[in-house]
């Protein structure tokens, strides 16, 4: 009967570990490309989540045609982020500018949505109704098989387009060296745009998961710590190493939970600064040393 | 008597740069600057170090904020930006290499030619890969490397390749001898003959003027943002004011 409720534990650790993921892995394709920690990352995935409310419940959309207008609208939202929050001050010569930027915006996203939608949590029904019973007694909503089904795809999707596609090593190239890039003819504008536009949908589509779980309100920004804490562990910079930290960082959540709910933020805090003290480049930290 | 009509008429002037002022802001580094590179020369640029060497080729390729005039094959490319300029085959080899340290040699070769296949474009890069690697057989040997891990002079060597791969029309070389060694200098100089041999005109900017005005047929020096002395590459390399601040102990015999 323990294999069961570990199976059960697991499974939710790795749902919320999908979840960390792609935020982690928003955040990490954008330190690449332009190299500044986007603190506002966490308001997308909540916008995310709002958005895809309006669609389903107040709009009454088709779960099919619901997914292609959030999609647009994330694909807008990345665009007019990119271009209100990082390009005009891309070439300040104090790096903490943007940063500061992404902090107002943050602020800004917050209000907006309070505004629209107001300050009392709203509900958000599943994406996938239904549980799956096995053995007569352990039982696993299907929610959250499809959020591992769909982070997986998401994640490989990345992967793909940057391994695979001419596209995304342009874009790769970019990301390391804006300089060389431009020289060679990579219209980085047009790369940074795309970075921010995957970056902005993977965590729009990443709300949406999560929202049906949780209250959808103001508070899931602060899902972003997991995902931090995922990039740390695996490594600042490394986009395999911000999954893998960051499915650890879910299932040890979950499994904190055995010993105590109150605390398993706690618990997986504790174990960020263990790692940061045994390794302090997270597990996959920098192969690339900084050559000048 | 070839000669002679050609540098009348002009009518091999490839690149032809008047009046050319740079700015960083309210600094500016350049004042004035008239330089031409005509078809198939090795043209080189000397001058001491905040000179202005670099924002010459940055001007030319669209990185800094210029005046005057840039034409190309008779087209005016002053305003052009950096897509637009390397899709005419004007190629940059920054200062200080810039090779894209996590990708693999040959992924940074094959990202060279990025201004002419565009984002979609079908991979058809096997004739500049061949050239390229025939150039620089040592690239092919640790083509699966990820470039950071290259020695200097392979980095150089991956800078030019990558360039080679843009089927350039002309090459701008920033300082391609910058903290190698005196034989790994030697023979990047060979490659850089012979890529203009194969065709290729080259505008090199150097510090290493002795070995930059023997490969070079004309040269210009360049001190404090203007052009102070200009010829032939043999010419200039007697000019007594050269000889004192650039060649020094290094000066051939004239
Ligand atoms: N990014 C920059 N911002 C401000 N001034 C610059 C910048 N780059 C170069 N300069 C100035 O422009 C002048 C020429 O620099 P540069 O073209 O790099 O010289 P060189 O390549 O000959 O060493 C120098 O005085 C330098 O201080
Ligand atoms: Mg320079």
């Amino acid at each position: 009967m323990n294999i069961g409720l570990y199976l059960q534990l697991l499974v939710i650790g790795l749902s919320m570990g999908m979840i960390y993921a792609i935020l982690a892995m928003g955040i990490v394709l954008l330190v690449r490309a332009v190299g500044v920690l986007n603190f506002a990352q966490g308001e997308l995935f909540m916008l995310g989540a709002y958005v895809c409310y309006a669609l389903t419940v107040q709009l009454h959309m088709p779960i099919y045609v619901m997914l292609i207008v959030a999609l647009l609208i994330f694909v807008l939202f990345g665009t007019l982020f990119m271009f209100a929050v990082y390009w005009p001050l891309r070439n300040s010569k104090w790096p903490a500018t943007i940063i500061i930027s992404t902090l107002g915006a943050s602020v800004v996203l917050k209000e907006v949505v309070k505004l629209i939608w107001g300050s009392v949590p709203v509900v958000q029904p599943p994406i996938i109704k239904g549980v799956l019973v096995l053995w007569g007694n352990v039982r696993i909503e299907y929610q959250y098989l499809f959020i591992i089904g769909i982070g997986s795809l998401l994640i490989t999707a990345v992967f793909l387009l940057f391994d695979k596609l001419f596209l995304g090593r342009a874009m790769q190239a970019a990301a390391q060296d804006s300089y060389a890039a431009q020289l060679l003819g990579i219209p980085t504008i047009v790369t940074t745009a795309l970075t921010y536009i995957i970056s902005a949908s993977l965590v729009g589509v990443g709300g949406w998961l999560v929202s049906p779980l949780f209250l959808v309100s103001t508070s899931l920004g602060s899902f972003l710590l997991k995902g931090f804490a995922g990039m740390v562990i695996g490594g600042l910079g490394d986009v395999k190493g911000a999954v893998i930290g960051s499915l650890l960082v879910g299932v040890i959540e979950s499994f904190a939970t055995l010993f105590t709910a109150t605390y398993k933020d706690a618990v997986v805090f504790s174990v960020l600064i263990i790692v940061l003290i045994v390794r302090p480049t997270g597990f996959f930290g920098q192969k690339i040393s900084e050559k000048v | 008597m070839k000669l002679l009509s050609r540098r009348i008429w002009g009518e091999e002037k490839m690149l032809n740069i008047k009046n050319l002022c740079a700015f960083y802001g309210s600094i500016q580094a350049l004042y004035d600057i008239d330089i031409e590179v005509q078809e198939g020369t090795i043209v080189c640029l000397i001058g001491a170090n905040g000179a202005g060497k670099t924002s010459l080729l940055k001007s030319i390729s669209g990185m800094v904020q210029h005046s005057g005039t840039i034409e190309w094959n008779g087209e005016d490319i002053t305003n052009y930006n950096s897509v637009q300029i390397a899709r005419r085959g004007i190629m940059h080899v920054p200062e200080g290499r810039h090779v894209f340290p996590g990708l693999t040699v040959e992924e940074n070769l094959e990202v060279g030619t990025i201004n002419w296949r565009g984002f979609f474009g079908k991979r058809r890069d096997a004739d500049e890969l061949t050239y390229v690697y025939d150039m620089f057989p040592r690239l092919k040997e640790r083509r699966k490397q990820l470039s950071w891990s290259l020695s200097g002079g392979e980095q150089q060597m991956l800078a030019i390749g990558r360039a080679l791969m843009g089927r350039p029309k002309i090459l701008l070389l920033d300082e391609p001898s910058m903290g190698l060694a005196p034989l790994v200098i030697e023979e990047l100089f060979e490659k850089i003959v012979a890529i203009n041999k194969k065709g290729t005109p080259i505008l090199m900017v150097e510090q290493n003027a002795s070995m930059a005005l023997e490969i070079s047929d004309y040269a210009y020096v360049i001190n404090q943002g203007s052009i102070e002395i200009s010829g032939a590459a043999k010419d200039v390399a007697c000019d007594d004011r050269v000889i004192n601040a650039y060649l020094g102990v290094h000066a051939g015999q004239c």
